[in-house]
């Protein structure tokens, strides 16, 4: 897979790239933000499977990465992008899935370290799916002050915050340790007890739990 | 004077002053033994004989020269001069007044200057100075007024002295019959008449120098307008020197507000800095190393060799981190500062520059606050790494010294090296942060950098801050 980071810490583009490496890939290309949406904004330019970017780069040392995702996405809304962030915060994550979220991944930068992880992340994303961090899921449930979700089981409760994270339901059904029919169950109830239509593929019910999650939390 | 409302000494008090017999009861039964009528005797009998000499002439000869004024050519300037000596004669009783009396009568404006050059113009002049006349009017009333007092008061004396002088020699006289009393009886009469008279001779004199003054006051001192005018400049004076104050508080409350506003930045900043220097250090080198291990634990199986060069790399990047998280922490406050002092921290600082340091501390500096030394040490570090950076210096003299004859005493440090000099102060820099912080504490910040002389900062902080 030919993968691109945009990362502006050199120690951290190191050993990114040597694991991703080490995994197979090959890592095209690399520089801040602005470098990258300068190099793949022209219309013929040669897309990479992945992009993995930082959030804060220079120049201001703001949310750069954040910005260049954004608008590399409403240019080629096909680019599997990945954005890795010091700090994972809910008002970024809904501008970063407005428009969808297809190949669109959004996770601590720390996760990096557990490297499994990491690489899960770069293969769903890469492959077409969703990743939001546990982080994001929680903040945005943690706005819900119960009553919403108390139509939801405990159980029930758990599968839509791995939902939300975009993980399949082979996935939960992993995670959870039960067998892939329970979930299925799960699922059902949680998108019939949220009124939520059922959804064929994972990222599109990503999308629609995270909508109901943000349109019905009290702020 | 004048007015009753007018400046110090007030009535109330200059009549206690001359004549206390007719303010207070305990003044009255002391009026013959009192000071103030031994001034009061004095002042009238002085008073008397020199209204009437002086007094008399100068009254008679104004008077005839005004007399002549019809006669320009001889009346204005005779009219002119008697009235220049009736000034004179009035600057003479104010000094005599305050001499017999204590009480001092100001002075009134001198003699108006004439409104065009020339001897008749100034003559006019001379003429129209109405204190001069206000004189000659005091010279009149003074003449009748001290001779009255001066009169009566001789008499009552004179009659209680006829009267302790019957009691001796009146035994055998025609008036020893005379009220129809057996002689014990007249004599107690007499001598307690005797007795009346001194006192009221005592009090009359008492008043009489009151008068005096009181008249010398309103005629030899400034006119009414004159007082008005004075109260006036005096009322605006204060409003001026009260303005002036205000202002002073004015501008201290803008340098407060500004040195505040430069604290609360510098410490925004500060922080801003600590949290930039951890983003991009610590953090990202504890996320390497989390992948360095990662990588390690991935390859411990199938490719040990790789496994071992990840876990090397995860140990130099473990003692890198600390290392710098070492240097962070004492950007944020260094510890030696706490526990060892600013002498020892400048020393510590000097050590770790890689330009020559040469720290000379005079005294001992332990009277300063601790968040002084904190800003003397802070300064000193970043002029430091600002020569280090900049300067091209040889060598760093760094100067730490304890300011007690200021009040309150200051601590001061100074930095100076013999580099290439032309340093600013551009916003945003250290510098510029230290600079608030200096100031929000209170304290100078020099800074001199002539291009090609060298650099000197020299920073001042009060102690107690």
């Amino acid at each position: 897979m030919r993968i691109v980071i945009a990362e502006d810490s050199v120690l951290l583009l190191d050993g990114l790239t040597r694991l991703l490496v080490a995994e197979g890939h090959e890592v095209t290309g690399y520089g801040t933000a602005d470098q990258l949406v300068l190099a793949l904004s022209t219309p013929d330019a040669e897309l990479p499977d992945l992009l993995v970017t930082d959030v804060r780069m220079p120049p201001s040392h703001t949310d750069e990465g954040l910005r260049a995702a954004v608008h590399l996405r409403s240019l080629h809304p096909r680019l599997p992008v990945l954005v890795l962030s010091q700090y994972v915060e809910q008002s970024y994550a809904s501008e970063l899935f407005a428009r969808g979220a297809r190949g669109l991944g959004y996770v601590l930068k720390d996760r990096v370290a557990d490297v499994d992880e990491f690489l899960d992340a770069v293969a769903r994303v890469s492959g077409g799916g969703t990743v939001v961090d546990p982080e994001v899921v929680t903040q945005i449930i943690a706005r819900h002050p119960g009553s919403d979700l108390d139509v939801l089981t405990r159980r029930e409760r758990e599968v839509l915050a791995l939902m939300a994270e975009g993980r399949s339901n082979a996935a939960i059904a992993d995670r959870l340790v039960v067998g892939l029919a329970a979930v299925e169950k799960h699922v059902t109830n949680i998108l019939t007890k949220l009124g939520l239509p059922p959804a064929a593929d994972d990222h599109r019910r990503v999308l629609a739990v995270l909508r109901w999650l943000d349109q019905n939390g009290s702020r | 004077m004048t007015s009753d409302d007018g400046p110090a000494p007030p009535l109330r008090t200059l009549a206690e002053h001359v004549a206390p017999a007719l303010t207070s009861g305990a003044g009255f039964l002391r009026a013959p033994f009192h000071p103030a009528t031994r001034r009061a005797v004095a002042a009238l009998a002085v008073g008397w004989v020199w209204h009437l000499t002086a007094g008399l002439v100068l009254w008679i000869l104004v008077l005839v020269s005004a007399g002549l004024v019809p006669a320009l050519g001889i009346g204005v300037p005779a009219l002119a001069f008697w009235l220049g000596i009736a000034r004179r004669f009035g600057t003479a009783e104010r000094a005599r007044v305050a001499r017999q009396t204590g009480v001092r009568v100001p002075a009134p404006r001198p003699a108006p200057a004439p409104h065009r050059p020339g001897v008749w113009s100034r003559l006019w002049a001379s003429v129209r100075d109405d204190r001069a006349w206000a004189t000659a009017l005091y010279a009149f009333l003074g003449m009748l007024t001290s001779s009255l007092f001066f009169g009566a008061v001789t008499a009552l004396a004179a009659a209680a002295v006829a009267a302790v002088i019957f009691t001796f020699v009146g035994r055998d006289t025609a008036l020893a019959g005379w009220p129809g009393l057996p002689w014990p009886a007249t004599v107690v009469g007499a001598l307690a008449g005797a007795v009346v008279l001194v006192w009221a001779a005592a009090a009359l004199a008492q008043y009489g120098s009151y008068l005096m003054v009181r008249l010398a006051g309103a005629l030899l001192g400034p006119s009414a307008t004159e007082l008005a005018r004075a109260r006036a400049a005096a009322a605006e004076r204060e409003t001026r020197v009260a303005e002036a104050a205000a202002h002073t508080a004015r501008e201290r409350a803008v340098v407060l507000t500004e040195s505040r506003t430069a604290a609360i930045s510098a410490a925004d900043n500060e922080r801003r800095r600590i949290e930039r220097d951890l983003h991009d250090g610590a953090q990202q080198r504890l996320v390497a190393l989390g992948v360095e291990l990662g990588v390690a634990r991935r390859l411990a199986d199938k490719d040990p060799e790789h496994a071992v060069a990840a876990l090397e790399l995860a140990h130099r990047e473990i003692k890198e981190t600390l290392a710098e998280l070492r240097d962070l922490v004492r950007g944020i406050h260094p510890a030696v500062l706490s526990d060892r002092g600013l002498d020892a921290a400048l020393s510590a600082l000097a050590g770790r520059s890689p330009v020559p340091v040469r720290v000379e501390v005079s005294g001992d500096l332990t009277p300063a606050s601790p968040a002084a030394q904190a800003a003397a040490y802070f300064v000193v570090a970043e002029a430091l790494t600002n020569v280090a950076k900049h300067a091209a210096a040889d060598l760093v003299r760094v100067h730490a010294s304890l300011v007690p004859d200021d009040h309150p005493a200051r601590l001061r440090v100074a930095v100076s090296d013999d580099g290439r000099g032309g340093a600013e102060l551009s916003p945003g820099s250290g510098l510029a942060g230290l600079r608030g912080r200096v100031a929000a504490l209170d304290g100078t910040f020099e800074l001199d950098s002539p291009p090609g002389a060298g650099t000197r900062l020299t920073v001042e902080v009060p102690c107690a801050s």
